[in-house]
């Protein structure tokens, strides 16, 4: 080895550890750890807790334990190795649920890779969405600085999409962060504006549904040795949860053709049914409460798709579907960069007639109910998990800073992306500052 | 052999066109004309052999047209052409007698004579002798028009020609107003035939293609050669205000840019003219200009008052068109659209002449209810409205001459002019419309548009009142020759005939009868059986009727055929019997058919909806912009002065004249004043948001990587339910954004959002003029192959157009120092960029990462001035010092993010580092949606931890900073605009809704009247609704 290469080693070994080793601490510092597990009771004590699904408590305590509450009221009995987090004026709610989202298979636009939304091909009911949600993503953190505990990620494209799952927002894998796997299964409804296209789509979509059908009375008879043997069909396999109505048939439908036409074709096939989306569903309310057939509002922020209705037509949806006595529930756009807006889609509709008090439970208690997850998360009740908020204020509220998350009674961190940047930069801010005032 | 047969056709050719060409006096004077003319427009060519080629090419070419069109009569005057074979001399005059004359609009004559010979108009009137030598047409019971003209055809363009690639054209194909329709008219299906059929007897020949697009010509409409039928050439330039997609992506894509480069081409028209008399003059010592046969021939435009005749659509363009014409010492003509009647008021103030298509809308498609209520009030107002069109114009004191253009079907012309009349229309301004009006237009009205001793012999012959239903065209003439439009029956068999056979054999009653247009059927009774007949038939020409019918009846089998000549009341025939002799037989008109009218009254929506006239014409539209009253007290608020004075608890806000006049405590309230109690209520100054696309026509003009001369005020439009909708959340003034396709983009435009006014008058007067750049992924990925590809050569470019201005501005300083020789050619934009150097125009960049934020502040402090602001600004936080050292703001989203890499480092603290970094920071919607609620917007910044104050003012004081407008808005100060808002509650909180939103003193939005006119819009809608229903159903 010659002087020259050795000079060009210790550079290498220089820039190794002077440049790119620096790189790589900011850049763990950078991610968020998962919290660690609950190892400790916790007691919340002295906010105003909103259990969203009973009373609203003043000055109370809420007490949890390896992630599951187990006991909420104003003389709790702790037990000894306690932590208590004295939160006087602060209010605790459950966490948010985001009842459609893509958060977990989608980081960039425009950069396909970074994306895992639609499958190929029309008929995917045997996706999975949990099996690809990256953990890593930044937009998990800056939607749980939200007061977003729950997503319910759901894939896209085709006529069946696959199945949506139920996520919690903390963790180092997509297995544990799974609450619910098979939360629905996402139907696009065909746009009714060519009748032409409608019909061929409508055929295909009764098509696969009775081939799927088939299939299974079909398993059935091998099963039960009635019949030979019927080789194993990945995507109608899937089905058979829809038909035994554990997994509901969630279609995407907005425009008042398509939703009624989804409520007779679900009577017909005897599948749960839940509305996404549901802009014209005001229109046929009785409809869907003959059926109690629940919505999910996905957009409350937005203008109406016609210009002569009036211009808080969506604002106002979700006030007049809980007038009408509709069960619904609001998310926000899909987009999961844009999560951190759901609670003000709920504020929105606050504003145009729906009840402070609905807001909140339409982002909370409802989708948990419409969703099949209301036994662990969207209300603060013993033996539900610990996947809470800890805020000043209403959540559905711009003003109020969300404080602290819990999930399942893991603390999480919440120095999301978006906030790590500001620091960073705050920094270079202060910096100059100081320069300049030495100038 | 076959070459015989073709010197066979070509002699018949020949032969063909000796029939045509007639010599008459007319001709004498025409060539005397042509060798006495001191200075001939076209030199006669010397007959050489590459000519004769020429001429032999052609005369082949009309051998084959000849094959196609041998029925048709030809065209009379071939002057020049030498006389082949026999000379024909078949006489030319004709007497009309008996005939109804509508002689001008409004000028009817009964039981007149009307005269022509050899094309001309002889004589007219009641009491004439038709000349002896006359062909006699007896017009009883028939009406004659004067021929029709169309002020606007595609006749004999229907194939432009697209490549142009010979002579000094121009740099960009859109530019061809060198070209004369007379030389580029292609008599191959032309189009003359279906005109024809209208009754038009002549039309105005315009180019279409391109945005100058070539000279009209007036073309008679009466077969032959192209020399033959020219009447009027050079009539007027034809100009298309939107971008042909012919020529691909060529500069001009949008409609900016179109005006831009018609704007850019009048004034090279100017120069190039004034650099050719100086050249001229003084060639020595000057670079020779360029040689333009465009600019050359648009001098005729500049110059000698040659009308443009600008093709618009939809009512923004013809506004577009006035805007023009005050720049520009031009004359407008306009080619409508059919929605002149939102304008009626300023049609009438400009009196521009107008060419009205009658292609009306499609009815909206309400099949079902589902399909209804996807129909929007303007489609179904203008579906309404749109046959009115004609009559409210009239009624303005509008004239206009109509068009077949934008027709599908030919036959909806008349159709379309008779709903016009039922919808209001006086009969005699139709007809001026089709007649005497395009004759005064295009400047013939010496020989055309009526019916007077010496005028050409187009005419028209119905067999009614034209304007009636049921009216059909009969004969068109036109320069003397007939073309028969609608052959009228001269032998009729309806009725009862009495028929024997030759033998007296048999005896049998047939009746015929009609049984559907142009069709016949009836029965045949023989020996007391009635037997229908299974087919009846009529040739006009050759008088034969045949008829089958079963024999089955008879005891024969098989089918009885009968045929007979028809003579008046008798028939000669002889009949095929199966399996007998066939016989002679013989037939009487024992009674002829009545007349009968079965054709029912064409269905009309009922003309009884009293539509008020509203603009926008859509939802939500006004009827005139809201008053303003001298004073208006807003009482016991909680005030947002977003001034000095911080907020204001339960105080009042006085607006006097539309200005801010004082805020504070107990004012008393000026008599006459609007009082509004606002106990419990915030007011706010109106929103201002920093970056819109709505309400414009083309938002990216993407031909050129550098297009600051494209302005978006050029292109506004009105007809945009976003601005209501955003006034209704509290927005009172937006920054209407060029696209981001450009390194340098066009000039923006500031709008008030005064809905209920002429897109024109949105403008905010006072207002300083910006331009849109925009950096980093999106001016490079426009196509491939355009400079530039990456974000080093986004800045390249920007800097080499920045240092072309400089120099170009030294070219100018040079040139007026002492004004000597060829000045230097008005580049609109370079004039941009020059302003742009020198603070005139403020940049407002589109950007996202730190490096190209940074590189263009550094660019700009290279030529010494300085970036406004930028726009979308993601990683501006990441610069902040920067962008506070070089002068720079920052308007920017809130929480926009990872829509695509570039904003991947999205923060929601992006505005608040900015504002704690002391940058003049703004929040802007580069949305239409997000533009109706941008006081949500400012509140997501309390969440990120800003004052509420300060997040207020993102969309307010600092937004009107940041644009320059706020000498004018953005605070509620004494002296700036009265735009304010009255809010429910805090105008941070989500549970609050504005309530009324004033602009200039004048109530925009109010709740209630948002109630009111929904449902006045469910109930026009319905009755609408109802009309297209009783139309379809009927």
């Amino acid at each position: 080895m010659n002087g020259n290469a050795m000079m060009y080693q210790m550079i290498k070994f220089l820039v190794y550890f002077l440049i790119l080793y620096p790189a790589i601490c900011i850049s763990d510092a950078a991610a968020q750890i998962p919290a660690p597990a609950q190892s400790q009771p916790i007691a919340l004590t002295g906010g105003t807790i909103h259990t969203v699904s009973g009373d609203v408590i003043e000055n109370g305590t809420i007490l949890f334990e390896d992630g599951m509450i187990t006991a909420i009221g104003i003389n709790v009995e702790l037990p000894e190795n306690t932590r208590v987090d004295d939160i006087s004026g602060k209010h605790v709610y459950p966490a948010l649920i985001d009842a459609f989202s893509r958060i977990g298979i989608f980081e960039i636009g425009m950069v396909p890779m970074t994306e895992d939304i639609n499958e190929q091909g029309p008929v995917n009911p045997n996706v999975k969405v949990e099996r690809a949600f990256n953990p890593e993503s930044r937009h998990i953190g800056i939607a749980r600085s939200a007061g977003i505990g729950v997503v319910v990620t759901s894939p896209g494209g085709g006529l069946i999409s696959g199945q949506s799952a139920a996520m919690l927002l903390d963790g180092w894998n997509w297995e544990e962060m799974t609450l619910k796997s098979g939360a629905g299964m996402i139907v696009n409804w065909p746009s009714a504006a060519n009748e032409e296209r409608y019909t061929e789509t409508l055929r295909e979509l009764r098509t696969a549904f009775a081939d799927a059908r088939a299939y299974k009375i079909a398993r059935q008879a091998m099963n039960e040795g009635r019949a030979a043997r019927h080789d194993l069909d990945t995507r109608w396999e899937a089905m058979i949860p829809v038909f035994e109505r554990d997994i509901p048939v969630v279609v995407n439908a907005n425009e008042v053709r398509q939703i009624q036409d989804a409520i007779v074709w679900a009577q017909e096939e005897d599948v749960r049914l839940i509305i996404l989306g549901g802009r014209d569903a005001h229109f046929v309310t009785d409809h869907l409460k003959a059926y109690e057939i629940p919505v999910i509002v996905t957009e409350v922020l937005a203008s109406p798709s016609r210009a002569w209705e009036g211009y808080d037509t969506r604002y106002s949806l979700p006030a007049k579907l809980r007038r009408a006595g509709v069960t619904f529930a609001i998310s926000g756009e899909p987009d999961a960069a844009n999560a951190n807006r759901l609670p003000y889609e709920a504020g929105a509709a606050a504003a145009f007639g729906l009840p402070v008090d609905e807001a909140v439970k339409a982002i909370t208690l409802y989708p948990a109910e419409i969703l099949g997850i209301r036994d662990r998360v969207g209300a603060l009740e013993p033996g539900m998990d610990a996947t809470l908020i800890i805020t000043d204020g209403n959540p559905v509220e711009y003003a109020t800073q969300v404080e602290q998350v819990y999930i399942r009674g893991r603390k999480s961190d919440m120095n999301d992306m978006h906030r790590q940047l500001y620091e960073k930069y705050y920094q270079k801010v202060e910096e100059w500052q100081k320069i300049r005032q030495h100038q | 052999m076959i070459y015989i047969f073709f010197r066979f056709l070509f002699s018949l050719s020949f032969e063909m066109e000796r029939v045509f060409l007639t010599s008459h006096s007319i001709l004498t004077c025409r060539q005397l004309f042509l060798i006495f003319n001191p200075k001939p427009k076209h030199t006669i060519m010397p007959l050489n052999d590459a000519n004769f080629h020429q001429m032999r090419n052609a005369y082949n070419k009309m051998v084959l047209l000849l094959l196609v069109f041998v029925v048709v009569p030809l065209l009379l005057s071939a002057q020049t052409t030498p006389v082949d074979g026999m000379k024909d001399n078949t006489p030319s005059v004709h007497a009309f007698i008996n005939a109804a004359i509508v002689t001008a609009p409004g000028q009817r004559l009964e039981n007149a004579t009307l005269v022509i010979r050899d094309g001309v108009v002889e004589s007219i009137g009641t009491n004439i002798q038709p000349p002896a030598d006359a062909r006699l047409w007896n017009m009883d019971g028939k009406t004659i028009y004067p021929g029709f003209i169309d002020a606007h055809s595609d006749v004999g363009m229907k194939n432009p020609r697209t490549e142009l690639d010979r002579g000094s054209l121009s740099w960009n194909p859109n530019l061809r107003a060198h070209l004369k329709a007379a030389d580029e008219f292609d008599t191959e299906d032309d189009g003359t035939e279906e005109l024809r059929k209208t009754g038009f007897t002549a039309a105005l020949s315009v180019p279409p293609l391109g945005i100058f697009a070539g000279e009209a010509v007036v073309m008679s409409l009466a077969d032959g050669t192209v020399r033959d039928r020219v009447v009027r050439q050079g009539v007027a330039q034809s100009v298309n205000l939107t971008q042909s997609g012919e020529f691909g992506s060529i500069y001009p894509t949008s409609p900016i840019g179109v005006i831009a480069l018609i704007r850019q081409t009048l004034y090279d028209t100017e120069w190039h003219r004034n650099a050719h008399r100086i050249y001229h003059d003084n060639p020595a010592g000057h670079q020779r200009p360029e040689n333009n046969v465009v600019l050359a021939a648009l001098e005729d435009v500049v110059t000698d008052n040659q009308p443009i005749l600008f093709r618009t659509s939809g009512e923004e363009e013809i506004l577009r068109v006035l805007r023009i014409a005050e720049e520009f010492p031009i004359k407008p003509w306009i080619l409508g659209n059919g929605h002149e009647y939102k304008i009626l008021d300023v049609l009438r103030e400009h009196r521009v002449p107008l060419i009205l298509p009658l292609s009306f809308p499609e009815t909206p498609n309400i099949t079902t209810p589902e399909d209804a209520l996807n129909q929007d009030l303007a489609a179904l107002r203008h579906w309404y409205l749109a046959p009115e069109n004609p009559a409210r114009l009239a009624s303005a004191g509008i004239e206009f001459s109509f068009t077949a253009h934008g027709l599908e079907n030919s036959d909806d012309f008349l159709k379309n002019i008779r709903e016009a009349v039922a919808a209001g229309l006086a009969r005699s301004a139709a007809l001026a419309a089709i007649t005497t009006n395009p004759a005064e237009l295009l400047g013939i009205g010496r020989t055309h548009g009526s019916l007077e001793r010496g005028k050409v012999a187009n005419i028209v012959v119905t067999d009614g009142a034209l304007f009636d239903d049921d009216t059909r065209i009969l004969d068109v003439w036109i320069d003397g020759y007939r073309y028969v439009i609608d052959r009228e029956d001269e032998v009729d068999v309806k009725g009862e005939w009495l028929l024997a056979a030759a033998d007296g054999s048999v005896e049998a009653v047939l009746h015929v009868k009609e049984t559907g247009p142009g069709s016949l059927g009836g029965r045949i009774t023989i020996d007391g059986r009635e037997i229908e007949l299974s087919t009846a038939s009529l040739h006009q020409e050759s008088r034969r009727f045949r008829t089958d019918f079963p024999g089955d009846t008879l005891d024969i089998t098989g089918t009885i055929r009968l045929t007979a000549s028809v003579a008046g009341s008798r028939l000669f025939g002889w009949a095929e019997i199966p399996g007998r002799e066939r016989i002679q037989w013989a037939g009487n008109l024992t009674s002829p058919h009545p007349e009968q009218d079965e054709s029912e009254p064409r269905v009309r929506p009922a003309r009884d909806l009293d539509l008020a006239e509203i603009r926008p014409a859509m939802e939500f539209g006004r009827s005139s912009i809201p008053e303003q009253p001298a004073h208006v007290l807003v009482r016991n608020a909680t005030i947002w002065t977003m001034g000095p004075e911080g907020i204001l608890e339960n105080a009042d806000l006085l607006i006097t004249n539309g200005n801010v006049a004082l805020t504070g405590y107990n004012l008393s309230a000026p008599s006459n004043a609007v009082v509004i109690d606002a106990q419990g209520k915030h007011v706010t100054p109106g929103l201002i948001d920093a970056h819109i696309h709505s309400g414009t026509d083309g938002v990216n003009e993407m031909g050129n990587a550098i297009v600051p001369e494209v302005r978006l005020g050029d292109v506004l439009n009105i007809n945009n339910i976003w601005m209501y909708r955003q006034i209704a959340g509290g927005l009172t003034t937006a920054h209407v954004k060029h696209g981001s396709a450009n390194p340098i983009g066009g000039q923006n435009a500031f709008v008030k959002m005064r809905w209920g006014s002429l897109s024109n008058e949105l403008l905010l007067e006072g207002a300083p003029r910006t331009v849109k750049f925009a950096l980093g992924e999106n001016p490079k990925r426009v196509g491939t192959g355009r400079y530039p590809e990456t974000r080093m050569g986004v800045e390249q470019i920007i800097a080499d157009r920045f240092r072309m201005a400089r120099d170009y501005e030294a070219r100018w300083r040079e040139w007026e120092a002492n004004r000597q020789g060829i000045p230097p050619r008005r580049d609109l934009r370079l004039d941009a960029i020059v302003d742009i150097l020198n603070g005139e125009i403020e940049v407002q960049s589109h950007s996202y990462r730190q490096d190209e934020i940074l590189a263009l502040m550094r660019v700009a402090e290279e030529f010494d001035f300085r970036i406004k602001a930028f726009h979308h600004a993601v990683e501006a936080y990441k610069v902040a010092p920067e962008l506070t050292e070089h002068g720079a703001g920052a308007v920017v989203w809130t929480d926009w993010s990872s829509f695509k890499i570039e904003a991947y480092d999205a923060t929601v603290y992006n505005a608040r580092l900015l504002h704690e970094a002391g940058v003049l920071t703004s929040l802007h919607s580069d949305d239409s949606q997000l533009a109706s609620r941008m006081n949500w917007e400012a509140a997501k910044m309390v969440r990120a931890g800003m004052d509420p104050v300060d997040a207020l003012a993102l969309v307010t004081i600092n937004t009107a900073k940041v644009l320059g407008i706020d000498h004018m808005v953005g605070s509620l100060e004494p002296g700036k605009n009265g735009d304010f808002v009255i809010w429910s509650g805090d105008p941070l909180s989500t549970f609050t809704k504005a309530e009324q939103t004033w602009i200039e003193g004048r109530r925009y939005f109010d709740l209630e009247e948002d109630a009111l006119l929904r449902r006045q819009i469910e109930n026009e809608r319905s009755k609408l609704i109802e009309r297209i229903l009783e139309v379809q159903n009927d």
